[in-house]
Formats: C-alpha cells, structure tokens, sequence
C-alpha cells in the first residue's frame, strides 16, 4: 500500500516534470492576454477559412486597406492611395519606407507575388474564390501596381482590407510549406512562439511603420470553452475575450475584475423561408404566407426581452453597417389579425403545418431561445412548426446546400467581412447560389447592375431597390443585425471592434 | 506466455483494422468535408476542383486502398486543415493526453486504495457508509460540472491555481483531480470488494495464524491478491479514461489528442481523425496487453494457464 502511494506520488512528479515548462520571461504589466476558442490551421492567412486566422492576421500582417473602426470608413493602410485607370483597371500607390520583419523592404513586386500566389488555382488557397474579379497584377515601379480586374469590380477596395501582404523573398525562397507556420509580415506584432492548440507569443514590432503598440508582448491563449474563458478572465488570467453569451455579462460586469462592451456587428439573422421550392412544393412559395410569417412575430419585443437589447432590428436582410443599406424601409410590425388573414387568403383558413431546420448557436447568440419565441408567434398565427435540430454546423450546411433543409431554416450571414450590400444579396438571394432558397428575376437584374458599376450614387439606388423589393415580396423572415459582446479585464482599455477583428496594437493600459 | 502474447498481437492488428475500416465508413457517412475547407461563397468549380485535388471524387474502396496502403507505412497523409503532417499532428498532441490521464489514474488509486480498503476492513461500519456514499456521489457528478466547479473555487474565489492551460505542476493538479474523481468511485469499490473476498480466504487465515501483525497481514497478503481485479478492470477503463480526457481536456484548455480529435471530427479533417483514431486503438490495446502480461506477473496462476 505504501509502496503504491509513493509510486503514486513518483507518477505525478515524473509527469509533472516531463511536462514542457513555459519559458516566457515577460511581465504581466507589458503582457496582454487575448483568448479565442479554437486555433488556427497555420499561419498563412490566404491559406484558411477561420476568422482566427484573420484576427492573428491583421496582428502580424498589414493589408493595403484598413477599416477605420470609428468611422467605418476603408483608408489607406500600406497603400495610400488607389484610383481608377479605366473601368477593370486600379492603380494603388505603396507607401514608402515599410520593411517586412525580416528587413526587406516592402514594395509593388510583394503585392505582385501575394496575389499572383493567390490566384495561381494549382495553389489551392482558399483565399482565391475572394479574389476571383481579379485577373493580374503588374509592377508599374517600386511603390505602384496595377490590379486588372475582369470587368468593372466596385469591391474591389473593400476586398483589399481582406488579403494580407507576404513577402516575394519569402514565397520565393522559403515557399508555401515554410510560410504554414512561419509569418513574416510587416504588421506591429511579430510571432515569437506558437506552441500549437495551446498558446501563441507575439513581440512588438519595433521597426512598425505606424503607431507603437503600448503592450511589448501579447499571448493568444487557446481556451476552447466558454466558461473557462470566463473564469480566467474573472481571476485576470486573460484580458480580452469575445462572443461572450448575453446572459454571463452581468456575471462579469459584477466581478469587479472585468467589464463587458459591446459593438453592432456585420451579421444579419434571419429565417430563410423556401420561396423557390428547392425542398419540395411548400406553402412559402406563395407571397403571402411569408408575409404572414413576417407579421406574426413581434422581432422588437424578441430582441428587447430575449436578446437583451443585443440586435438592431433590419427591414430586410442587409446589414446597417453595409453599403447601400436604406434605412428609410421600416421593418414589419406584428400584426396577428392580418397574418391569418393572408394565410387565409393563400387558402390556409386553418393554418399550416411546417418544418423548420434548426441549428446549434455557434455565430448566432441566443439562437435556441429567440427561435423558441418566434415559433411561439408564428403558432398564434396559425403556423405550426415542426422542428428539426441538427447541432453540427457541417452536417447543417449540408442539408441547406443540397436543397435537403425544410422548407423554414435558420441562417445569419458575416458578410466574409466585406461591408456591402452585393455580399449578402449575392450569394444568399439570388438564383441557384448554393445558401439561397430566393430566386427572382427582377433581383437578380438589380443585382447583377449593383456589381457592373464603380459609381456611388449608382449602386446607393440600386440597392435601395433591391431592398425594397425584398421587403415587400417578404422573402425571407427578416430578424435583426448581430451585437457581439466582449469580456474586458478592468486593466485595460478596449473598445469592441465593428469587424469583429480584434487589434492588440488597440489595447492601452485603463489610467487609474 | 509467449504463446499469448503472440495471439495478443494478432489480435492488436485485428482491432486497428476493423477500427480504422469503421472510422473511415463513418466519415463518409458524415457529409462532404469540402464544404468545411472553402469560403461559403465558393463557386461550385471551386469546389470540384477541391474534392479532386483530395481525391474524393475517386470511389471509396479506392480512398481505403490508398489510406491503408500508406498508413502500413506511417504515412497518414497531410491534414487538410493545417496543411501539415497528420502523424506529426497528433504525436505532437499525445503526450499531454498521455500525461493526463496517467496523473488521472494516479489520482484515482490515491483516493480508491486507501478508502476502499479501510470501507472493506471496517465492513457495515459508518467509515463504510461514508465511502460508499462518497463513491455514489463521485459516479453521479457530471465530469464537465466537476471541473467548471474547480475552477470556479481555486482559480476565481481562492485564487490559487490557474483556471486553465497547460506548462507548469499547477495546470496538472485541478485536470488530474478532475479526471482522477471520475474513475475513483469504481476503482474504490473494486478495492473494497476484493479486499473483503481476499480477507475471507484460507491462506489469511494462515497468516493470522503464523501471528503475522493484522497490517502485515493487509499488506503483504490481502492487498497484493486485492489488486488483481483491479489492474484487469482499470486496464479496461483506459479507454473510459481516454473519452474523459475529452471532456477534461475541453474544460480546461489542455492540449491534447482527445480534442484533436473531436475537432478533426467536426472539421471532417479526414487524415487527421484516422491517424489519432488508429494510433489511440493501438495505445488501448497496448496498455490492454501490458495489463494482461502485468497481471500474469503478479499472479502465477493466470501465467500457468
């Protein structure tokens, strides 16, 4: 027995020891600690789907284009500036003196091999479909390349705040395989260590070209469950978390320790209603059993009481923060005698009876309990559902792709980061696009037009169309834009990204 | 002896196979993986193009065949998530799985070695009751809760230990506990059980007789024979224990295989989840053979038939 115990003990201590120890020699008081709950595949930003890799991205790299967070506004980054030669041809201007961590400078030929890199389909990058418009990119002199794009290409800005620079040396010389684990970008923070699924350690960046980041180093803990997170940041292991569930922020805001701050962000919810029968013949195909189901649900009441304020209700499916969004189109108001009027009308006096495909919340906070509600309101109209919960977002995704969801499905849409309207009515309204169960004629005209002009005003009316018409045909059950919520420890300050892409080189010490 | 543990080995080889058949079938019952590896807004070229690429537009047996016949050689593939070697991926991943749940079944024995035997020698008395009420309310605790109740008490309210990751002794000690808590109660009940059976033998008599002290007697003679059953059924719960580390690994943000896996599983990272599927089939049947030939050791009897 004692011979047990002492071998008992031996175990712990050996295993203890055998245990890589961290070596980290930095403080706390120059350490800033961010958590996100998985990791990312590799540190080649065009070479993943996942908004870590974006996030660590924006750290380590810099993009030709940045969003100003205040603003909302796309500004210069290392590009200062960008004009139009023709209608399928841009100019951008580099900016002078920038030199990638290695020390080369920083120049048109790495804006060439990023992209030629990108495009090049034997490449397999996933970055590629986002950058699909553009068919070259030529080296006019040091500081300035020319995008040819195939045909007139509005996103084309936008899309340059979504790829990161990499170096020609680095592609050249070190290759693709060398670049998974290895960044070297001209970004504020460099990678000292990534100890995998466990932790990354960036250093600052002493030579940046822009504002000097107030923390030296900043670790990226990888703590996948959400109350772990909330406990480290309650007990000041972590500073900065994010997607924290509306119901744990009083939790935190009562800790003493850490505070909650929130930020409307570019993800629309809704309610994808089977209008082109890609299910089967279903009772939404008829105008005005959406429309009822657009009526019966009291969306205000849900986002105030069940969502706790966290969602600014939208009259169709784009994102206030878009481009093009008309905030002139008032979004429905619950109007139960007239839902069972129309149901009526399309021949339903007693109701129907529906399916509704339903899902786990991974980007959607609170999607169980608001989705409850809504199926409580739809009942007191007359329209009964059935639900199915498929919890995996692949097998979800699946069904919704191969026309195998029902006939009512819940969707949200983060807009790949691209701030306007074409990013959501493309892809998940138009005709025969994998997400979409809309298909209309007259929007997809309106669509196509949006995406054929450089033109502000132009495309503003456009998509004020587009809106219009959405909303009135009612095509999907229109629900709200995401707020996203993040956990703060009371030793910093930070404000809530709109992008959803948190910046280290943000983060101050809170003054006292 | 050599015998068996020739048939043993045959057998190992049986199980990878039929386990690594049965990953695989349920793998492709799952879904389309390219859904998970390209932007949502990806052309459908792009996404034939992709299946082409990872093969998956070849026709099962085929996938099998050529799984199989570079596994044989350790060569699993390029994970299509990271882009990297998936042999490398999970070896990388195992110690910290293989450290937990030895320092979980450590745990496990410190709480069910002494408990049980006093339960066992102070039969039907209240130290009994006590530890047996202990051991019903240890199997009825949801690991998950256990953990996130740790937590909560030593890293929020006391501050002493981190709440999470994974370096230095104090990360060992709540993941260990935790893991360790789940397996005690039917260890200590085990114990319990066999310490009484044994006590109740002839040759303790003897002992007793031979005025060998009552410890001594505990020790050396019940104890020693106790622990057979014991080693046989905590050989069969590694794989319990394994599932556990799932769930410890998750709550406390421990790097390790059983996540990679799960993770694998969810991203339909088909190399990946192979690769830790057969290396972790043949870590169980490993530990099952050494619990197999350890107790033939301590036991002349199972050695000799």
């Amino acid at each position: 027995m004692i011979h047990a115990i002492t071998l008992g003990s031996v175990l712990v201590l050996v295993s203890a020891l055998l245990a890589p120890v961290d070596l980290s020699a930095q403080t706390k008081d120059d350490t800033i600690v961010y958590a996100i709950q998985s990791d990312m595949q590799n540190w080649d930003p065009p070479n993943s789907v996942l908004r870590e890799s974006i996030i660590m991205g924006y750290n380590v790299f810099d993009h030709l284009a940045a969003r100003d967070l205040k603003t909302g506004k796309v500004g210069p980054s290392l590009a200062v500036s960008w004009k139009n030669i023709d209608d399928s041809t841009w100019e951008v201007k580099l900016r002078k003196g920038v030199k990638f961590h290695d020390g080369t400078p920083f120049g048109a030929k790495d804006v060439k091999a990023t992209f030629d890199r990108v495009l090049n389909p034997e490449n397999k990058l996933t970055a590629r479909g986002n950058h699909a418009k553009i068919k070259s990119v030529e080296v006019v002199d040091d500081l300035t390349a020319r995008f040819k794009t195939d045909g007139p290409y509005p996103l084309f800005v936008e899309r340059l705040t979504a790829q990161v620079m990499q170096s020609e040396k680095v592609i050249k010389e070190k290759g693709h395989e060398w670049m998974q684990e290895n960044p070297v970008g001209t970004g504020p923070y460099k990678l000292v260590k990534w100890s995998k699924k466990q932790e990354h350690l960036l250093i600052r960046n002493e030579d940046y070209w822009g504002s000097k980041p107030a923390y030296k180093y900043v670790r990226v803990r990888i703590i996948p469950e959400q109350a772990t997170q909330i406990a480290e940041l309650m007990s000041g292991g972590v500073d900065i978390i994010k997607a924290v569930p509306p119901d744990q922020m009083d939790v935190i805001d009562k800790s003493g320790q850490a505070r909650t701050t929130t930020s409307p962000i570019l993800r629309t919810a809704m309610i994808q209603l089977d209008q082109a029968g890609r299910s089967g013949a279903n009772p939404f195909q008829d105008r005005r059993v959406r429309l009822a189901a657009n009526l019966a649900v009291d969306v205000d009441s849900i986002i105030k009481h069940v969502l706790n304020g966290l969602g600014d209700r939208v009259a169709t499916t784009v994102n206030p923060m878009a481009f093009g969004f008309d905030a002139s189109i008032k979004p429905y108001k619950q109007d139960l005698a007239q839902a069972k009027k129309l149901l009526a009308e399309a021949g339903f006096p007693n109701g129907i009876d529906v399916g509704f495909l339903r899902t786990q919340p991974t980007v959607e906070p609170g999607l169980i309990q608001t989705s409850d509600a809504i199926m409580a309101d739809l009942a007191k109209a007359g329209i009964r559902t059935k639900a199915r919960m498929v919890g995996e977002v692949g097998p979800y995704t699946n069904l919704v792709r191969d026309g195998k969801a029902d006939p009512m499905f819940e969707w949200s849409w983060g807009y790949y980061s691209i701030f306007d309207a074409d990013a959501i009515f493309y892809d998940v309204m138009t005709c025969n696009q994998p997400y979409s169960v809309y298909c209309n004629k007259a929007l997809d005209d309106l669509v196509i037009q949006g995406r054929s002009t450089l033109d502000p005003k132009r495309r503003t009316e456009i998509y004020a169309k587009a809106q219009k018409l959405v909303y009135e045909d009612a095509a999907y059950l229109f629900k709200w834009g995401l707020r996203g919520v993040w956990g703060v420890s009371n030793r910093v300050e930070y404000d809530a990204p709109r992008d959803e892409v948190d910046r280290m080189w943000a983060v101050t010490p809170r003054k006292k | 002896m050599r015998r068996y543990i020739a048939r043993q080995l045959v057998q190992l080889v049986v199980v990878v196979f039929g386990i690594s058949l049965l990953a695989f079938a349920i793998l492709h019952v799952l879904g389309d993986p390219v859904l998970l590896l390209l932007p949502q807004n990806a052309g459908k070229e792009e996404f034939e193009r992709y299946r082409h690429l990872l093969g998956l537009d070849r026709p099962i047996y085929v996938q099998y065949w050529k799984f199989v016949s570079r596994a044989v050689l350790g060569d699993f593939g390029k994970s299509w998530y990271a882009d990297t070697p998936a042999f490398s991926l999970v070896l990388e991943r195992m110690p910290p799985t293989i450290y937990l749940t030895l320092s979980g079944l450590v745990v496990a024995l410190l709480i069910a070695l002494p408990l049980g035997t006093v339960a066992a020698l102070r039969r039907h008395s209240w130290v009994d009751s006590l530890c047996t009420t202990v051991a019903v309310a240890g199997q009825a605790t949801p690991l998950f809760w256990l953990g996130i109740m740790l937590i909560i008490v030593f890293s929020v309210r006391l501050r002493l230990l981190p709440a999470s990751g994974y370096g230095t002794w104090q990360n060992f000690l709540m993941p260990a506990f935790c893991l360790g808590a789940a397996l005690a109660p039917i260890t200590m009940r085990l114990v319990r059980s066999g310490v009484i059976e044994v006590m109740n033998m002839e040759f303790i008599k003897t002992a007793r007789a031979k005025g060998l002290a009552e410890g001594r007697v505990v020790v050396k003679h019940a104890f020693r024979n106790a622990c057979i059953p014991v080693i046989t059924v905590l050989g069969l719960q590694f794989g319990q224990l394994l599932g556990g580390a799932i769930i410890t690994e998750t709550v406390f943000a421990w790097p390790g295989v059983a996540t990679l896996t799960v993770e694998s599983i969810r991203n339909q990272d088909f190399p990946v989840v192979q690769c830790a599927v057969v290396l972790l089939a043949l870590l169980i049947v490993t530990v099952n053979l050494l619990v197999d030939v350890v107790v033939g050791l301590i036991d002349p009897r199972i050695r000799a038939s």
